[in-house]
């Protein structure tokens, strides 16, 4: 059986939202199946790639003060509280458990056609050269990889506005990709760390209801999958606390946190 | 020099003549993982086990593992990898290796993946 199991989840800290994809990454390589789980914070965080310097993003004035927690997955830093954040696992011999481009196209792509029906014109980036040093770069938002989906506008230039970017992390018998539909940046965050969202940006999305709009993406994604869209049972992190809290302890870990 | 042999991982590893092992990751794994931009390579000294995740890959968009092919003793890395990302490609089963290992067991090798077995694995791999 194919398709896409899927919960939606409280909010919760970094270190919890980690454990949980992680737990969630384990489960899919036990039973076999895509598994996926929308996810809030409990208060603005941004998560660092899995091998982003620490020091940098301490040094930059864009996300002062807020708190960090590294993902197991590469990318870029992301400031979440205004983005809608999933966090999709798929075992090694899945037909999108091989190249990791497959993955990640299966999520963008999908998205990129529900948002059409919805009206709104979002293409996926072919990806920059690398001497444009993107990786080099401390925000998700501000890269530009092959398949992050984007909204043009006039006053972005050719690379357009990001709204969606994904990163991964391949394991022995799970591939976890973590990915971040950005929606608005809150009020309070400074200047440099703001990019417009999928709210901002088209003026209709504010009377989308959003649940709406992401069972249709993940819809989308169980049909490329060759299967429906099954809706978990409970919550998943609520219903795994114990094993959620005793991986949390590596994310809350400061090793963890300034292993690079 | 013995004949390459492969991990399901896509890590390969050779036996020396002087009794170590020189273990690297396959062309394919490297051409899978596209833009390389980061690795961390275990320490000298450690002892591993078969299996056992022994460093880190960093691609534009992933973080992969790479593990120990046999059980044994890290006893040397390749230092100046992690600064040339470019040799992975260029030159996987050479100057692209990662680790040596003094393996505790060279029985291990025996089950992994001949170059034969390992490209029809290759092919099997989804795209």
């Amino acid at each position: 059986m194919s398709g896409l199991v899927a919960w939606w989840d409280d909010p919760a800290s970094g270190p919890e939202n980690m454990a949980a994809d992680e737990v969630l990454a384990a489960e899919a390589a036990a039973t076999g199946r895509p598994l996926v789980r929308f996810y809030g914070w409990s208060e603005p965080t941004v998560s660092l790639g899995g091998f982003q310097r620490l020091a940098e993003a301490r040094a930059s004035a864009a996300i002062a003060g807020l708190p960090l927690v590294r993902r197991p997955s590469g990318g870029g830093a992301i400031l979440h509280g205004g983005d809608l954040t999933y966090a999709a696992a798929v075992p090694r011999g899945h037909p999108w458990g091989g190249d990791p481009q497959s993955l990640y196209d299966a999520f963008h792509a999908a998205l990129e056609t529900v948002l059409r029906d919805f009206g709104v014109a979002a293409t996926r980036h072919p990806g920059r050269p690398r001497d444009a040093g993107d990786e080099h770069r401390l925000l998700c938002f501000d890269r530009r990889a092959r398949g992050d989906l984007i909204v043009a506008s006039a006053a972005a230039g050719a690379d357009g506005h990001k709204i969606l970017g994904s990163a991964q992390r391949r394991l022995h018998a799970a591939v976890l990709q973590h990915g971040s539909l950005l929606l608005a940046t809150p009020p309070t965050v400074p200047s440099p760390a703001r990019h417009p969202g999928l709210l901002d940006l088209v003026v209709a999305a504010s009377s989308w209801d959003l649940r709406e709009l992401a069972t249709a993406w993940l819809q989308e994604v169980a049909a490329r999958a060759g299967g429906a869209l099954e809706a978990g049972p409970d919550r998943f992190a609520g219903s795994r606390k114990r094993v959620v809290a005793e991986r949390a302890c590596r994310f809350r870990d400061e090793a963890w946190l300034e292993r690079r | 020099m013995a004949a390459l042999k492969f991990a399901k991982t896509h890590e390969w590893i050779r036996l020396e003549d002087d009794g170590l092992a020189t273990v690297g990751i396959s062309a394919y794994a490297v051409e899978a993982l596209t833009d390389l931009v980061f690795m961390q390579l275990p320490e000298v000294g450690r002892q591993v086990k078969a299996g056992e995740s022994i460093g880190e890959i960093e691609s534009v968009k992933a973080v992969s593992d790479f593990y120990a092919p046999v059980s044994g003793q890290v006893v040397a890395v390749n230092g100046v990898l992690p600064n040339e990302l470019e040799t992975l490609g260029k030159d996987p089963y050479g100057a692209g290796w990662l680790v040596k290992l003094r393996p505790s067991d060279t029985g291990e090798l025996a089950p992994l993946l001949d170059t034969t077995a390992y490209d029809a694995l290759v092919k099997s791999q989804p795209h």
